[in-house]
């Protein structure tokens, strides 16, 4: 049985067509299911376990990267398979997963090719595409073996299935890529260096690979993980292997 | 003037970059881990990937493949890796499986173990070499070590 679960913003006129012609592709497929409707007051968590003890096998997500994040990170360790209908724009971990944006999306689900994705664990919580720690004094052990430590503030991304795209500059017109590999977590440092009175500039950054590593710092500083915004003064990510089973394409990019 | 197409500019530059492109992007999946300048690294600093070093390094610095310290960057650890090119500063022993390439900026301040080296004009270096392939290498260098203490031991003895 299958169980769609529709972002909130899909409820614009605009994507009406879309929305529908979807329906009637799965329905075609014989694949249709249960819509459920998510919203800030919803536990994506807790309507899952509802669904599977009902007998939900397969939960799909209906809409963009935020709403990917938004049930992975809260329901990664729910027993069932995950799939994903792309529609509207910021959909970057799509093409990851190589699912096209669209009614074409109904096609990649109809065919259950099943992979196990690893997913970043930081402080008791999932994330599923990106980690971002926004510039402050920080200082960073990898697998408890080697140290970071930049002599400013640093900004931090850790990528798992999002692709991360920075500027060297903001006037820059080029843009550069980190690339996430399978099995390992990417880090990307860019530490600070003070320019003139106020202003700060951006060196060069760094990239490591990591299974684990600790973030710590003398001050609270800003963590964002799929789109929830914390403050932390100790972080831990980790990289839980094959923890999601998901339904991707066959142009997937791992 | 001033509001002149500025269109055979443009499409020479769009050329390059698509030129470029290819090109960076392989580099981009060949390098997995970068210590920027203006990091410093502490402690064993190991990668199954190529390396490449901005930064600063103490410790030690281990890799089975391809490990580049660019200009400026410091490294005051032991070094282990399958190649290397050196164009920055190294205190500590060099333990290279393949090749090592000393640029004409290079500093190096320890031994260095390889087999095939090759320095440029301007490179400077600090201690002893060795590489295998001469027969006889090992047994010449230990026979007057094993003579002295030899000697050493029949004066005690006396």
């Amino acid at each position: 049985m299958y169980i769609y679960l529709y972002d909130n913003f899909l409820r614009q006129k605009k994507y009406d067509s879309i929305i529908k012609s979807v329906e009637v592709r799965l329905t075609d497929y014989g694949i249709a299911g249960k819509i459920l409707r998510l919203n800030n007051f919803i536990d994506p968590k807790q309507i899952i376990d509802d669904e599977i003890k009902r007998g939900a096998k397969t939960v799909v997500i209906v809409g963009n990267d935020a709403t990917f994040g938004y049930v992975l990170s809260r329901a990664a360790t729910c027993d069932c398979n995950f799939g994903f209908l792309p529609i509207g724009p910021d959909n970057t971990i799509s093409e990851v997963l190589g699912i096209p944006v669209g009614v074409e999306a109904c096609d990649v689900l109809s065919k259950r090719r099943k992979e196990s994705l690893d997913v970043g664990w930081m402080n008791n919580r999932y994330f599923v595409s990106k980690l971002h720690i926004l510039p402050a004094k920080l200082k960073v052990v990898y697998d408890e073996r080697f140290s970071v430590t930049a002599n400013d503030k640093m900004e931090m991304v850790v990528c798992n299935l999002q692709p991360y795209y920075w500027k060297k500059e903001t006037k820059d017109t080029a843009q550069q890529v980190v690339h996430p590999q399978d099995g390992k977590l990417e880090a990307f440092l860019r530490p600070l260096t003070k320019q003139g009175w106020w202003g700060y500039k951006y060196e060069d950054p760094s990239v490591f690979p990591f299974e684990e590593m600790e973030i710590t710092s003398d001050s609270p500083f800003t963590v964002e993980a799929d789109g929830k915004v914390s403050k932390e003064v100790k972080v831990k990510i980790k990289l839980a292997h094959g923890k999601v089973d998901m339904i991707v394409g066959r142009n997937r990019k791992f | 003037m001033i509001f002149q197409k500025s269109t055979p500019k443009n499409t020479v530059d769009e050329e390059m970059t698509q030129f470029d492109a290819p090109a960076d992007a392989e580099r981009v999946d060949e390098i997995e881990t970068v210590v920027g300048p203006s990091v410093n690294v502490e402690g064993d600093f190991a990668s199954e990937g190529n390396i490449i070093i901005k930064g600063t390094v103490s410790g030690s610095v281990h890799t089975s493949r391809f490990l580049f310290v660019e200009q400026g960057a410091k490294i005051m650890a032991n070094v282990r890796a399958g190649t290397a090119k050196i164009s920055g500063e190294v205190k500590g022993n060099l333990k290279i499986r393949e090749t090592i390439e000393l640029t004409s900026t290079a500093k190096i301040l320890g031994d260095i173990e390889c087999r095939v080296l090759s320095v440029e004009p301007g490179a400077l270096l600090f201690g002893k070499i060795s590489m295998p392939g001469i027969e006889g290498a090992e047994t010449r260098s230990t026979k007057p070590r094993n003579s002295r203490r030899a000697d050493e031991s029949t004066e005690a003895g006396e």
